[in-house]
């Protein structure tokens, strides 16, 4: 990888490392997980919106099955984290494969909404499916702590270091992926789908292929999340926001580089979540939400390739 | 049976308040191939101009509605010559984002102004009276805001179908390049559409009002039928915005007294999918 | 000529003798406040904005005046907390409650909660009106094994998890429900006044209309688990979307098969829509009974008036209480100047889990944790303290349940012009109950 991102890398997984041990499980540290949770999202997104272009505003819907996976199972069969959570990422797998495999027939403004319908489909849905509780979620009992099998644990360094280590097995991942042959076929496809078809690319199943994988990172995360909130139902884990948050975030920073979901999640996660407990607690409504929708305005509207484009630019006039 | 008869008129009359809503997205979706998510909250403008306006200045809520259609218009052209204009330069992703941002800080600073309070109005000519018509009920204020519905869609049709200025429109809309050598001066065009679109919303906003209450978060409850509505009835097709709208309200209302209610708002989504992935032209579209 | 003062030794030994004693009392000083807190802080975490902000707020004010009653004497209230001045137990220790907004968001309730216990350091934390939210606040409360009282939260799991640090004031919905069904028992036996015995074919069947995020879709597995037990059969059972724009498919099709008893579970804007598109749809039954919340607030009252006669409300206060408790007169009237509005079943209710919180830190006299549980766990507040017409409040585990408050009931109240009037429990009644429900014509 490039000088600027070594740096980067190194710097970001000194800070994970060392962070616990400066916060010590206060509100920073709930942040922080949250931040890494939303790293998790940004990176996997990345690959189908910021590589790939296609403006999937459906993640959610993945997040959701993977953690809904997860949750019935460790609910009614006990089975542990390591079991349900492949099954959960393979359930969010098989959805994205096979409404990747309609949608991407769609091109553009038509995909996008129609990522968007099809996630509040599954959210209705599962708002009415009362067998796996519907409205009422379901809530993962409490175990004896520290559980490893069923990750439960009462300190939040613990999941601090397994988020971390999600997000690190991510871009590593990430990285290997932009060089790979799916990847450079990906960036073709975006850049442009007549030179990729005159090339042979079969478009469309690499457009299916990089939005599975996207559904791996979605999964990963929703699966994370309900081990570690212990609570799920479809207005928090399948809910319309997430997915344009993810979506926003991974814009605001940068789409279709490696960092700039990171950078956009170490914006927007903190900004949220602080902003919001400060105003909260003086009453005041809104503004935080306007704050960050006045940033994307103006991000979209100059500078769409996010904080990383103005980097670069930065760097390159240099 | 004797359900189908009410739910059949009550879909109808609804379905043109959804055309109506979806007329200002088609329109703008037509001429320059943007996506406007923030079509919800400029119907929720409307909707709190029409309501403030009423409140403040004690008249009937059907005298709103030029008012309504002013601030919409004004509405329509900042979005554009300070948000859109720029967007369109951008790739896909941050023409979709920059309205979305539009749409949140819309609904958050209405929520920051107004409060989350549901509001809603309780004098006016159309509000609460009904008329019994065999075994159904109908609503003064549904009727009304549904007959001038239809009378907008007409006054929209005509300008886009009988006058220079439409046909402008429409050849912004089919051919940006080949409308500017004919002269058309397509950036004011674009301003136009937005404006006209903003305006159109606006007035469906207070009609709205007569007989839904206000409150910060009501465009997106209406966002998403808008643009099933605009899905079916093709992007940028006057004329299937009106028909789609009437079949949204007919699927809605019917298939709710049929279905169940509780997936009613599946069914719209599930309505939009198919519609996107089986003609994507939808009905009518350019 | 005046003398000029000199400082002879009675005067030198006065001084070094006031100059120690002052400083001896000061260090004692020093050493009390350190080892008794000046204040102690609750956390409380609300929904102080988003579609339900309005009751969330007006949670926060009426915590917010019980804590003034705790801090500050009150000689006219006659309860004890009218004479302290801050937590007697705790040495005059005053309560500073730090406020928090979750939004709806379970996630977010839960940081927050994390914030307030490992930055604020409160000794524990009250709240959260969403279920879902409780949810997962009381699971961080319980990992860190900080108490937590919760006020209002009505869905009957929430005690049911076996957590030794949650406690939860209110009825939960299985015992409202309940409450319901047997007051229609006791009309088929003629046992209300107002009204001869009804006879089974007159109020056997039920239209049910409940919104379909968790409160709703409790209510209505309640319903029909009762429905079940007591022998009626539910015609309609229609769960709509929180929010919708239009709600006449749902009105039609609950009111198709003519239910002879409606029961609703809606938020306040589902509640004022129901009802509008009833009016425009003639709705008619003979008994119209609704879980608080939508059809119980303010606004609803407002917005609908005379219209809203015979509506049944089940709830936790009424404003006909204050006639019959001096208490409630007291603070119902300080809580109307400071709001605008009387208590309603939500506010009674948040006003009562502060109080709670007071009682048990004064009798725990500690804000060690455990011992904070520990009273909770053996308290027993006696109901004339209270604002709500419970037997009091003592947390038990029972039947499966840990944690509740065995001691409180609800009320089924009947909008007669305009006011709240009390039906049930027979004993507490301030009417007589109306029958049929009017309809709208």
């Amino acid at each position: 990888m490039p000088a600027s991102e070594r740096i980067c890398f190194i710097l970001f997984v000194i800070f994970c490392l060392v962070f616990p041990w400066i916060t010590k499980g206060s509100f920073a540290q709930a942040v922080m997980i949250q931040f890494l949770i939303f790293c998790l999202y940004g990176l996997g997104w990345n690959l189908i919106g910021g590589y790939g272009g296609q403006v999937a505003l459906g993640q959610a819907k993945n997040v959701g099955m993977s953690a809904y996976t997860v949750a019935v199972l460790m609910v009614w069969w006990d089975i542990p984290f390591w079991v349900s959570t492949p099954l959960g990422v393979i359930v969010a797998t098989i959805e994205s494969f096979i409404l990747g495999y309609f949608l991407f027939r769609l091109r553009g403004h038509y995909f996008a909404i129609a990522t968007i319908a099809v996630s509040l489909v599954w959210q209705q849905l599962f708002i009415n499916w009362n067998l796996i509780g519907g409205a009422r979620g379901v809530e993962l009992p409490l175990r004896e702590t520290p559980n490893f099998l069923y990750m439960q644990f009462d300190s939040p360094v613990y999941y601090h270091y397994f988020a971390f280590l999600l997000v690190l097995a991510a871009i590593l991942y990430m990285n290997w992926f932009r060089k790979s042959k799916l990847g450079y076929q990906l960036r073709m496809i975006n850049s442009s789908e007549d030179m990729a078809e005159s090339l042979g690319i079969s478009i469309h199943w690499v457009k299916v292929k990089a939005y599975c994988i996207t559904g791996v990172f979605a999964g990963l995360g929703g699966a994370f999340y309900t081990v570690y909130y212990n609570y799920i139902d479809p207005f928090s884990v399948m809910h319309l926001e997430l997915s344009v948050m993810i979506a926003l975030m991974t814009m605001i920073g940068g789409a279709g580089s490696m960092w700039g979901p990171i950078i956009g999640a170490m914006i927007l996660i903190p900004l949220d979540r602080y902003l919001g407990a400060w105003l909260g607690g003086i009453g005041i409504v809104g503004v935080d939400f306007m704050i960050y929708s006045m940033m994307v305005m103006i991000i979209s509207a100059y500078e769409p390739k996010g904080i990383w484009g103005i980097i670069e630019k930065a760097r390159g006039k240099r | 049976m004797e359900l189908l008869l009410p739910a059949t008129i009550s879909g109808l009359l609804m379905g043109m308040i959804f055309g109506l809503v979806a007329l200002g997205l088609a329109i703008i979706f037509g001429v320059m191939n943007i996506v406007n998510f923030a079509h919800g909250e400029f119907l929720m403008v409307g909707m709190y101009t029409a309501f403030l306006t009423a409140t403040i200045l004690s008249v009937d809520p059907l005298l709103t509605l030029p008012v309504a259609a002013i601030i919409g218009l004004l509405l329509g052209l900042a979005s554009y010559y300070l948000l859109v204009r720029y967007l369109l330069k951008g790739p896909m992703l941050a023409q979709l984002l920059g309205t979305f941002g539009l749409m949140i800080f819309l609904r958050y600073l209405a929520m920051s102004i107004f409060g989350p309070d549901y509001k809603n109005l309780e004098h006016g000519l159309l509000i609460g009276k009904t008329i019994n018509w065999g075994p159904v009920v109908l609503s003064y204020s549904r009727l009304g805001t549904a007959a001038i519905s239809l009378l907008a869609f007409g006054i929209i049709y005509w300008l886009m179908n009988y006058t220079r200025l439409g046909a402008a429109l429409k050849a912004t809309a089919l051919d940006v390049e080949a409308a500017s050598y004919m002269g058309i001066n397509t950036e004011r065009m674009r301003g136009f559409a937005w404006a006209l679109g903003g305006a159109t919303v606006g007035i469906a906003g207070a009609l709205l009002t007569n007989f839904y209450y206000v409150f910060p978060t009501v465009g997106l409850l209406f966002v998403m039928i808008a643009f099933t509505t605009v899905a079916l009835g093709g992007f940028g097709s006057i004329k299937g915005a009106f028909i789609a709208g009437l079949i949204i309200g007919l699927i809605i209302d019917v298939g709710a007294t049929y279905v169940g209610p509780h997936h009613k708002l599946a069914l719209i989504y599930l309505t939009y999918f198919l519609v996107v992935v089986l003609r994507p032209q939808g009905l009518f579209g350019w | 000529m005046g003398a000029k003062k000199k400082i002879n030794r009675r005067d030198f030994l006065k001084a070094t003798g006031g100059a120690l004693v002052g400083g001896a009392a000061l260090s004692t000083g020093l050493r009390m406040a350190r080892a008794m807190p000046a204040e102690v802080k609750i956390g409380v975490i609300y929904p102080l904005s988003g579609p339900v902000g309005y009751a969330g707020k007006m949670s926060r004010d009426a915590v917010d005046l019980c804590v003034d009653y705790v801090n500050n004497k009150w000689p006219k209230l006659p309860i004890p907390i009218g004479t302290w001045e801050g937590i007697s137990g705790l040495k005059g220790a005053k309560i500073k409650l730090i406020h928090a907004d979750h939004r709806g968001e379970p996630d977010r309730g839960a940081d927050l909660a994390t914030k307030l216990i490992m930055d604020e350091k409160v000794v524990g934390i009250c709240g959260c009106y969403h279920s879902s939210v409780t949810k997962t606040v009381s699971t961080v409360c319980e990992k860190h094994k900080i108490p937590m009282i919760n006020p209002e939260s009505t869905s009957p799991e929430l005690t049911k998890r076996g957590y030794q640090w949650f406690f939860r004031c209110t009825p939960h919905d299985r015992i409202f429900l309940r409450d319901f069904f047997e007051f229609m028992e006791l009309l088929k036996q003629g046992k209300v006044s107002g009204v001869g015995a009804i006879p089974k074919s007159e109020i056997d069947t039920i239209g049910a209309c409940t919104e379909n995020t968790e409160w709703g879709a409790a209510t209505r597995d309640v319903i029909k688990e009762f429905a079940k037990e007591y022998g009626y059969k539910i015609v309609s059972d229609v769960s709509y979307p929180h929010e919708s724009p239009d709600l006449t498919a749902e009105v039609r099709r609950l009111l198709a098969p003519k239910p002879k008893v409606l029961m609703f579970a809606s938020y306040l804007s589902d509640a004022i829509l129901l009802t509008k598109t009833m009016m425009e749809s003639k709705a008619k039954a003979n008994i119209f009974w609704s879980q608080d919340v939508g059809f119980y607030q303010p606004k609803y009252m407002e917005t609908f008036g005379a219209n809203t006669e015979g509506i049944l409300n089940r709830t936790v206060f009424s404003p006909k209480l204050l006639a019959v408790k001096p208490v409630a007169a007291h603070i119902n009237m300080e809580f109307k100047k400071r709001t605008g509005v009387d208590f309603m079943g939500t506010t009674a209710r948040a006003f009562t889990g502060m109080q709670a919180w007071a009682y048990v830190l004064n009798e725990a006299g500690s804000t060690d944790p455990e011992a904070i549980r520990d009273t909770a766990n053996r308290i027993e507040i006696p109901g004339k303290d209270l604002i709500v017409p419970w037997k009091g409040i003592k947390f038990e585990d029972v039947g499966g349940e840990t944690n509740q408050n065995t001691w409180s009931s609800g009320l089924i109240v009947q909008y007669q012009k305009k006011e709240p009037e009390i039906i049930y429990p027979l004993d507490v009644a301030t009417a007589k109950f109306t029958y049929p429900w009017p309809g709208w014509k």
